[in-house]
């Protein structure tokens, strides 16, 4: 029985309260840098560089951390926040890049940003 | 609202700076998370669900070995691989007709046949849904919206990794002569559920 990655990743995270938003059987992705976030971190256990069990826990723990601070129907919630938290850190702790560069790397890009505007 | 604007712009910024830092290490190519969208956009999802049902509408003979023969009718449909084999393989298809409703509920949800079917809501998984679904099948799909007269039987099914059920829905009057993209087009996640009918764009 042969079950691609993104199947088998996806299919561990139905019915549990780290499943991804969807809409009308898809996944729902509200702003492109979502799918991008989520892309990378499937991408980056499907070679390897973690195990999946070990980002959805690093999901699970940065979605805890918020509820620990806000209501439950507090309006600012975001799911994809939380991903791109865990994705981070995890990304980080596997050392596949250092903080500082992510920093300065996210840095240039804001400064960038403010430029064009 | 300024913070939820920096916020945004703030998350869009990391998230490109992490690609970009991965990509230039070689880690990962732009190409690879492409194709981790992409499997979810256009390989698997509710429309590979909705393609069988459209063809089952058009070709009796079809919809004859869906029934008898879920799985192979599935392997039918030139899917792309990996999804016949994994999920398709202990599907079984229930159609619904006027004396009878189907309706399928998941205790074990990771067995839902989500490549073919969609990825469920949310109330799917909840435990006061399926045991209320159990119970009383046809108050729960009148909440939907779903009025199913005393004359039709309402059969419920649970998805278990022996069994992975999906319905075949009705077709709705006024499709004579659609094509099998038009009829695709209308089938819903929910109607394979058998949580809705499919119905005609008005």
């Amino acid at each position: 029985m042969q079950v691609k990655f993104e199947q088998f990743a996806a299919t561990s995270m139905l019915g549990s309260e780290d499943a991804p938003p969807r809409s009308n059987g898809e996944l729902l992705f509200q702003r492109p840098w979502e799918g991008r976030a989520f892309g990378m971190a499937i991408a980056l256990s499907k070679k390897g560089h973690y195990e999946w069990e070990d980002f959805r826990q690093g999901l699970i723990a940065s979605i805890a951390e918020w509820e620990a601070t806000h209501c439950k129907d507090d309006p600012d919630w975001d799911y994809y926040q939380r991903w791109l938290l865990a994705l981070e850190r995890l990304a980080l702790e596997s050392n596949l890049l250092n903080p500082a560069e992510l920093e300065q790397r996210t840095a240039e890009l804001l400064a960038q940003e403010n430029q064009s505007v | 609202m300024t913070e939820n604007i920096d916020r945004e712009t703030y998350s869009a910024a990391r998230v490109r700076a992490l690609e970009s830092l991965l990509i230039e290490k070689g880690i990962i190519t732009g190409e690879t998370v492409d194709k981790v969208i992409e499997f979810f956009e256009k390989d698997m999802g509710p429309f590979n669900g909705a393609k069988i049902v459209a063809k089952a509408w058009v070709d009796p003979a079809f919809k004859q070995r869906l029934l008898e023969d879920t799985p192979s009718a599935i392997a039918e449909m030139n899917f792309p691989r990996g999804m016949a084999g994994a999920e398709g393989e202990h599907m079984k298809a229930v159609e619904n007709t006027p004396a009878v409703h189907n309706l399928i509920v998941c205790t074990m949800c990771s067995c839902y046949p989500w490549p073919v079917l969609g990825l469920p809501p949310y109330w799917f998984k909840d435990p006061t849904f399926r045991a209320r679904a159990i119970r009383e099948p046809r108050k729960v799909l009148q909440e939907f919206g779903l009025e199913i007269p005393e004359s039709t039987q309402v059969a419920v099914w649970d998805t278990s990794a022996q069994i992975r059920w999906f319905v075949l829905p009705e077709r709705p009057a006024g499709t004579e002569g659609w094509t099998e993209e038009q009829l695709a087009a209308i089938v819903t996640p929910e109607a394979m559920q058998g949580a809705a009918k499919v119905k005609v764009p008005a």
